[in-house]
């Protein structure tokens, strides 16, 4: 047998082998992955919109009816309680931090005003930019109303509609508030009735 | 061929971080905190031994020609697994360690140990490299991520150490403290080892350090 030819088959041999086994772990690994994926996502929408016990997303069509062509919102989730009437909406969206794209969920009440928000990930400084995590900040936008936009300000909050930006971290305190305010916009334009 | 002594070349001889400077990258991405570093060293020993028993078991079948392309589809099968299994079972760990697990695949201490032992040793031996080897890693990166982590964050293995005043240098956590800590810690090594070969082989420091760095 040609030498190239051997070659070729051992290679083809210890590929095959290789593929077999990988598609064994896939296949005793992909469920338990989707299952904690699928949790996972709905412990952060239940962090951020309390009172709803069960999320829908909205599909592609209407995401694209609410949302429109803006790449920042991710996904839309209806919220029930449990006799499943409508309490609200969380939002998973992206925005543009320090070290690049800051993604996070915000909880909007069908009375109209923030439940919460929750970041998922994001790559900003530790210790700076990666303290919009920690619930000194996150709270501070529980409650406030969706009728004004937010701003961020470098003092403790005179007003409602003002947010303390992060130490060290006005960029990353910027992106947050932007995203908010967005989801603000849309929920007033399109999903307030 | 001494198991221990195979087991203690991996693990202080020929540490791969503090003497052998390789896989550098993770080491110093991932260990912002012990339980990360823990990890990594732990992924990283699983691959290495994986890859060290396959290679070994493989090495008079496959050719010479291909033995690099080989060692990489063995490499990158277990690093595959690793991370499925990571991704679906230890979830947190599996975030906070994010691409530097797939990254396993081109750290140079699995395939410098594929090379330079396994494709060149019997079985047995070519798992105790894996181990020691994934040991020294592990022992390594565990060292480095306590001591950024405690400087940095105030705490070790997520256990706060301080009081709520203490006030960590952030520079411990991000790059710059990563190099700091770790040519720290490689100096210390090694004049650590030095000492012992010095005081074992009767050989003066003086001597050793000449041709540790070739000083003529």
């Amino acid at each position: 047998m040609k030498e190239i030819t051997k070659i070729g088959l051992i290679l083809l041999l210890i590929t095959a082998v290789a593929g077999v086994i990988l598609g064994v772990s896939n296949a005793v690994t992909s469920e338990k992955i989707a299952e904690i994926e699928k949790i996972a996502n709905n412990a952060a929408k239940q962090e951020v919109l309390k009172e709803a016990k069960n999320f829908v997303a909205l599909d592609e069509k209407r995401l694209k009816e609410i949302a429109g062509s803006n790449q920042n919102v991710l996904e839309i989730s209806e919220g029930y309680d449990a006799n499943s009437s409508l309490v609200g909406y969380v939002f998973k969206i992206t925005s543009n931090g320090y070290g690049g794209e800051i993604q996070f969920m915000v909880g909007i009440s069908k009375k109209g005003y923030i439940t919460g928000i929750k970041i998922l990930n994001h790559r900003e400084t530790p210790g700076l930019g990666a303290n919009a995590t920690k619930s000194f900040f996150t709270d501070s936008f529980k409650g406030k109303s969706v009728a004004d936009k937010l701003v961020v300000v470098k003092h403790p909050p005179k007003a409602d509609n003002e947010i303390q930006a992060l130490t060290g971290a006005t960029i990353t305190s910027n992106a947050i508030v932007n995203g908010v305010n967005m989801v603000r916009e849309i929920y007033n334009s399109k999903l307030a009735n | 061929m001494k198991f221990s002594k195979v087991f203690y070349n991996g693990l202080v001889k020929e540490n791969p971080i503090f003497v052998q400077a390789l896989g550098m990258c993770s080491v110093l991405a991932v260990t912002t905190s012990a339980i990360n570093g823990l990890a990594m060293g732990l992924a990283v020993t699983a691959v290495l031994v994986s890859s060290n028993l396959v290679v070994s078991l493989l090495r008079k079948v496959i050719p010479d020609k291909i033995r690099i392309p080989a060692f990489i589809v063995v490499i990158a099968t277990f690093v595959t697994i690793v991370e499925m299994f990571m991704k679906a079972y230890t979830r947190d760990l599996y975030n906070a360690l994010g691409i530097f697990i797939p990254l396993i695949v081109v750290n140079c201490i699995i395939l410098g140990r594929a090379e330079a032992f396994a494709s060149k040793n019997s079985l047995l031996p070519s798992i105790v490299d894996g181990l020691g080897m994934g040991a020294g890693y592990t022992l390594a990166v565990v060292i480095l991520g306590s001591i950024r982590e405690i400087l940095g964050s105030g705490s070790l293995f997520g256990i706060q150490l301080f009081g709520a005043s203490f006030e960590p240098a952030l520079i411990f956590i991000m790059p710059p403290g990563a190099f700091i800590v770790l040519g720290i810690l490689i100096g210390l090594f090694n004049h650590v080892r030095k000492r012992k070969e010095a005081s074992e082989t009767g050989v003066r420091e003086e001597v050793l350090d000449e041709y540790i760095y070739n000083i003529d």
